[in-house]
């Protein structure tokens, strides 16, 4: 049998099994889940390359499911996280009810994403697209907590995306009467596509709901926050990545090998992708913004899980070379880091009760592995030296200042810049700070959660001094999309304006400096100190009573807020508030056709009869 | 004694009159006899189907008397489909509603012999060859419809019955009014025959007619602006029931509507208005469907989006149109049945029969709600369910005519969709009961029942090809109509 076919069937049925067997053991379909996943992951990397494609003539229609480089990458992403996720997921759902639900929509939405990536005709990438949709959508009203705010809204906004994306299709199939995306790509070439302007709008709209990009990103906040953080950190790790997936195969693929004369692709290249990195640019900017005045933790990530994905987009939007190197390398990244930042928010969450930021404080002593796996994503986000954010940042820049797009990179750095504040408010209101008492109680995770935030955070740690590791797998990606011949290296980064930087020397600089730190305070320890609470402090030559509590975190950002307050005050969720109260109102006006009186319906017929007669005898 | 179509009718007939008497000696008899027919249905079904695919359509005239005088039975592909949908539904529906409770205190007998009388009458529109004898069909199911309606006593019910009444009655007398017509242009009532005399009729006078046709029809097949009827009989009428008219008695409205549009007369002189009329049917009932409280009355109107849909794939007319529409209607039947099916039992007790009192029922049905949910994820159309496909092949139908702005308000509608049934389905999953009314769980019948269409709902999703060579077979055949007048024909002459 087919191997990809396989994965496939092992992930689909695996979800059946899972949902099952919650009847035989609450702590099965976890394990289910888990053993699939592996199976999947084993099969996927002990195959060679070439077997992963397979073909499927079914309903008379043809489908086509390839993985080539580039999607490999994706595939990387999907397994990796994924199986990391499903192993924190066996300690994180513990005792919790419904396991069956959640695990039968993991499991399909992972072999959704996989089908994705795969699949190289519309409709098989249709069908992935929306079990992906409707089985993450159960996970994120699997809490049940709102409903309609949190579920509907993705929903609404899902199907959205996903008819914008079958509208495409099928005026692309009313052309060419093809849903190969090989074929279209040559129709393309031939200039055969009259509707292609229209078709690429509508599927970027599609790809761009998926991305949470502005103006279409209400849903995303909500989602992830509601979402259980071992679903989260694939929600927004990967399968957010699947609009960036989509956006690569409509600007960088479908439209790479077009006939360069044509003018509808010099406008799609040129001018859409100029508004796509605009509305990237701005989503980064306002989801920072908002990110900031979050207090729950989740839904600060959840912000700033948009936030990054505008970066992400830029790059693709950009098109040149580096720009997609740069987003390619952000997007993995992104994966790793918001992966373990969810992943340790949901070990918060269980551990501790909430992961609202004013309530909990202190808990580097009880969750060490927790706050190093925080803090090392946490300077991976913002972009810092040594970690691997910081390579991701310095290609975008550079990528953005070639290209011309000066205001951009403003743009793109005040929101980065912004980052660091809400980075360090998660780190400093959760993990630092006095200790309450009501958090005395807390104990660290167990090891299979804290096991695979910890693999995360040292591929984050390795990454920043060999990002090679990466560049090598996102440049053969790329050899797909018809860049060929991408430079790269190992440990060092070098721009056309001929400054390098090396990488290996400023991460052994800094890890000299911190060992050399570690050995000082530690021997410097030995002798004449004593081990002290947090509270054991004076302020101002006061001593603090035991009760009070010197760590600030409500209006955390206070001045910062009062400033920027007018950003605030127009919100996109008020403006589709008003929509969809519009249309509630429209629809309740046609609903009043129906009165429910029988002389009014027979009135209707009448009326009906004469109209169709006189108007079929005067125009037919 | 082999089996030919006439049994369809002649069984049912000799059982109807059976009943009664029998059942003077055995109450069960009375729901046992129906059920006996419901399953030689079946059996005449696959046993037609197989004969069909082995020698072509089948042409049966009745009583020796020959085509133009006498009445003929035609069996083909496209009749099939329909006939074969029609005793499956007929049957489940029999077993589902088999310890259904009805009525407290009245023993269901007339209920067991109406339903057997509306699928009976249903498949007798569909096989028939004969125009008038359409319209007797028409006028059976109709009165076994409204006496349906009226099951319950009650003055809802006697309303929604009475106004299904007055507005049948129109069709019944348009319909009648443009056979009458036909027959005194053409000197014929056989539909092969006429498909070749109607371009004798006058222009005007054949618009006149074919006008009458589709209003008369489209009350039937639950067109706007004539579909007034249909929310109030679906919501009065006990929840099986709801089924039936869903996968039964709109199918035969749209069979006669596709029989008369497509082999007595040409589709392209309608088609623009069934299409039109078909778009506009589907944004007003989503619309509508939106803004009920009532769980039936919702399916009600989105029935009717459904057949808005259909009616916009006739209207559209190619033969992947058409294929699109059939398989439309079969997904219709199998979705609308199941979630009309667990409805019964989810609010068996209710009376108000709201959504708001769907609160939190997954805790004491977790499989009835399960079937509503999946039912509600099929007719949205998401993939792998079999909604996804005749979606698909509507759409691909439609982008090759090119009607890119109908596809989009399609589309959008779709989207009223998703919001009112996942609503239903938050409701039921995510509210906290507030009250606990009495419930009534299924028995193994109706959960049997409730299976076999979800197996059906995700077979057909999962590998389509289930049915797909049957259904382009039936649309082959309805849209070249030569085997069809030509297999009538001959007999005709010989």
């Amino acid at each position: 049998m087919n191997t990809l076919a396989l994965i496939l069937l092992i992930l689909f049925s695996g979800a059946i099994v899972a949902f099952l067997s919650e009847k035989v053991s609450k702590f099965l379909p976890s394990l289910i889940a888990f053993i699939s996943i592996t199976a999947a992951g084993i099969l996927f990397y002990t195959s060679p390359a070439d077997v992963f494609n397979f073909k499927l003539s079914m309903a008379g229609l043809n489908f086509t499911l390839k993985i080539d480089e580039f999607s490999r990458l994706f595939v990387h992403m999907i397994i990796g996280l994924s199986w990391l996720a499903s192993m924190y997921a066996v300690g994180y759902m513990q005792n919790k009810e419904r396991q069956g639900t959640f695990f039968f929509n993991m499991l399909l939405s992972i072999g959704g994403m996989l089908g994705i990536v795969a699949a190289r005709d519309l409709v098989s990438f249709f069908v992935f697209w929306e079990i992906m949709t409707w089985s993450s959508f159960l996970i994120v009203v699997w809490t049940g907590a709102d409903f309609r705010r949190t579920g509907i809204w993705y929903m609404v906004f899902s199907a959205m995306g996903a008819y914008a994306m079958l509208m495409a299709i099928m005026m692309i199939y009313s052309d060419i009467h093809t849903f190969n995306i090989d074929e279209i790509i040559a129709a393309i070439a031939e200039q055969r596509l009259p509707h292609l302007v229209e078709a690429s709008v509508l599927l970027l709209f599609g790809f761009s709901v998926k991305a949470a990009l502005m103006p279409l990103h209400v849903w995303a906040p909500n989602a992830y926050t509601q979402a259980p953080a071992a679903y989260t950190a694939i929600f927004s790790g990967v399968l957010s990545k699947m609009g960036i997936f989509g956006m690569a195969l409509v600007l960088l693929s479908m439209l790479k090998f077009a006939n360069p004369a044509d003018f509808s692709l010099v406008y799609i290249n040129g001018f859409i992708g100029q508004i796509l990195a605009w509305l990237g640019a701005i989503t980064a900017a306002i989801a920072t913004l908002y990110a900031l005045i979050q207090t729950d933790a989740k839904k600060l990530l959840a912000y700033s899980s948009v936030a990054q994905l505008g970066y992400i987009t830029i790059g693709i939007a950009i098109g040149t070379p580096l720009s997609v190197m740069a987003s390619l390398f952000l997007a993995v990244l992104h994966a790793l880091f918001k992966g373990t930042l969810f992943l340790a928010m949901g070990a918060v969450e269980r551990q501790a009760g909430t992961t609202d930021m004013t309530k909990i404080s202190g808990l580097i002593r009880r969750m060490p592995w927790t706050f190093f796996v925080t803090l090392v994503s946490i300077i991976s986000l913002a972009g810092v030296p040594p970690l691997a954010g910081f390579v991701g940042k310095w290609m975008l820049y550079e990528a953005l200042i070639t290209n011309g797009n000066v205001f951009m990179v403003v743009v793109v750095f005040f929101s980065s810049t912004a980052a660091f504040l809400y980075s360090y408010r998660i780190l400093f209101g959760i993990f630092l700070g006095q200790e309450e008492d009501d958090t005395a109680h807390v104990k660290e995770a167990p090891l299979s959660m804290i096991l695979p935030m910890v693999v995360m955070a040292l591929l984050l740690i390795a990454l920043g001094t060999y990002p090679g590791l990466l560049f090598d797998p996102i440049a053969q990606g790329m050899t797909v999309l018809g860049f060929e011949n991408v430079t790269w290296q190992m440990t060092v980064l070098s721009n056309v304006w001929g400054n390098t930087v090396n990488l290996m020397y400023i991460s052994t600089t800094i890890g000299v400096a911190f060992v050399a730190a570690l050995l000082f305070l530690t021997l410097k320890g030995r002798k004449g100190s004593r081990n002290v609470g947090t509270k054991d402090i004076s302020t101002s030559g006061e001593i603090p009573l035991e009760h009070e509590n010197l760590t600030y975190q409500l209006d955390f950002f206070k001045p910062f807020e009062r400033a920027a307050s007018p950003l605030y005050r127009r919100k996109m969720t008020k403006i589709y508030d008003d929509l969809s109260n519009g249309l509630d109102a429209l629809f309740d006006f046609t609903r009043k056709i129906y009165t429910g009186n029988g002389q009014t319906y027979a009135l209707y017929v009448v009326i009906f009869l004469v109209a169709l007669l006189i108007y079929v005898q005067n125009t037919l | 004694m082999s089996i030919t179509p006439v049994h369809y009718i002649a069984v049912p007939l000799a059982a109807a009159f059976l009943i009664p008497i029998l059942s003077k000696f055995h109450k069960e008899t009375a729901r046992i006899i129906p059920g006996l027919v419901f399953s030689y249905f079946l059996v005449i079904s696959f046993v037609l189907m197989r004969q069909v695919s082995n020698t072509g359509i089948i042409s049966e005239t009745i009583a020796g008397w020959r085509a133009p005088w006498g009445i003929n039975l035609v069996f083909g592909y496209f009749s099939g489909f329909f006939a074969t949908l029609m005793s499956v539904i007929g049957f489940l529906t029999w077993l589902y509603s088999y310890r259904f409770k009805l009525v407290d205190s009245k023993p269901a007998m007339s209920y067991y012999i109406l339903l057997m009388m509306l699928v009976t009458g249903s498949i007798g529109i569909v096989i028939t060859g004969d125009i008038f004898n359409m319209f007797v069909f028409l006028e059976i199911v109709a009165i076994s419809a409204f006496s349906l309606t009226s099951f319950y006593p009650g003055r809802d019910g006697a309303e929604a019955a009475f106004k299904y009444l007055l507005i049948a009655s129109f069709s019944s007398f348009l319909i009648l009014l443009a056979v009458l017509l036909l027959y005194t242009q053409t000197g014929t009532l056989n539909i092969a025959e006429l498909s070749t005399k109607v371009h004798l009729i006058p222009q005007s006078l054949k618009l006149t007619i074919l006008v009458m046709f589709v209003v008369g029809l489209g009350i039937e097949s639950e067109l706007f602006p004539l579909n007034g009827w249909a929310p109030d009989a679906y919501s009065q009428a006990p929840a099986p029931v709801g089924a039936v008219f869903a996968g039964v008695v709109v199918k035969g409205g749209i069979y006669a509507t596709m029989r008369v549009m497509f082999t007595m007369f040409d589709i392209n002189e309608m088609g623009q208005i069934l299409l039109i009329l078909g778009l506009i049917t589907t944004i007003i009932a989503e619309v509508a469907a939106i803004k009920q409280t009532q769980v039936k009355r919702m399916l009600a109107y989105s029935s009717i989006g459904q057949m808005g849909v259909v009616m916009m794939a006739i209207g559209i007319g190619t033969e992947d149109a058409v294929f699109a529409a059939l398989f439309m209607m079969f997904n219709h039947a199998i979705i609308k049945g199941l979630l009309f099916f667990s409805t019964g039992f989810l609010l068996h007790n209710s009376l108000t029969k709201t959504i708001a009192e769907m609160k939190g029922v997954a805790k004491k049905f977790p499989v009835l709600s399960f079937m509503f949910a999946l039912g509600s994820f099929a007719i949205v159309g998401l993939p792998p369910f079999s909604g996804f496909w005749s979606k698909l092949y509507f759409l691909m139908a439609a982008a090759d005519a090119k009607l890119f702005s109908m596809i989009a308000l399609v589309l959008a509608v779709s989207i009223v969709e998703i919001v009112y049934y996942f609503r239903v389905v938050g409701v039921m999953y995510y509210h906290q009961p507030d009250e606990s009314l009495p419930t009534k769980q299924p028995g193994l019948n109706a959960y049997f029942v409730m299976g076999f269409l979800a197996a059906l709902i995700i077979g057909v999703g999962v590998y389509p090809d289930l049915i797909t060579n049957f259904l382009h077979a039936a649309a082959y055949e309805l849209t070249h109509k030569t085997e069809y007048v030509q297999t009538v024909l001959t007999q005709f002459v010989r």
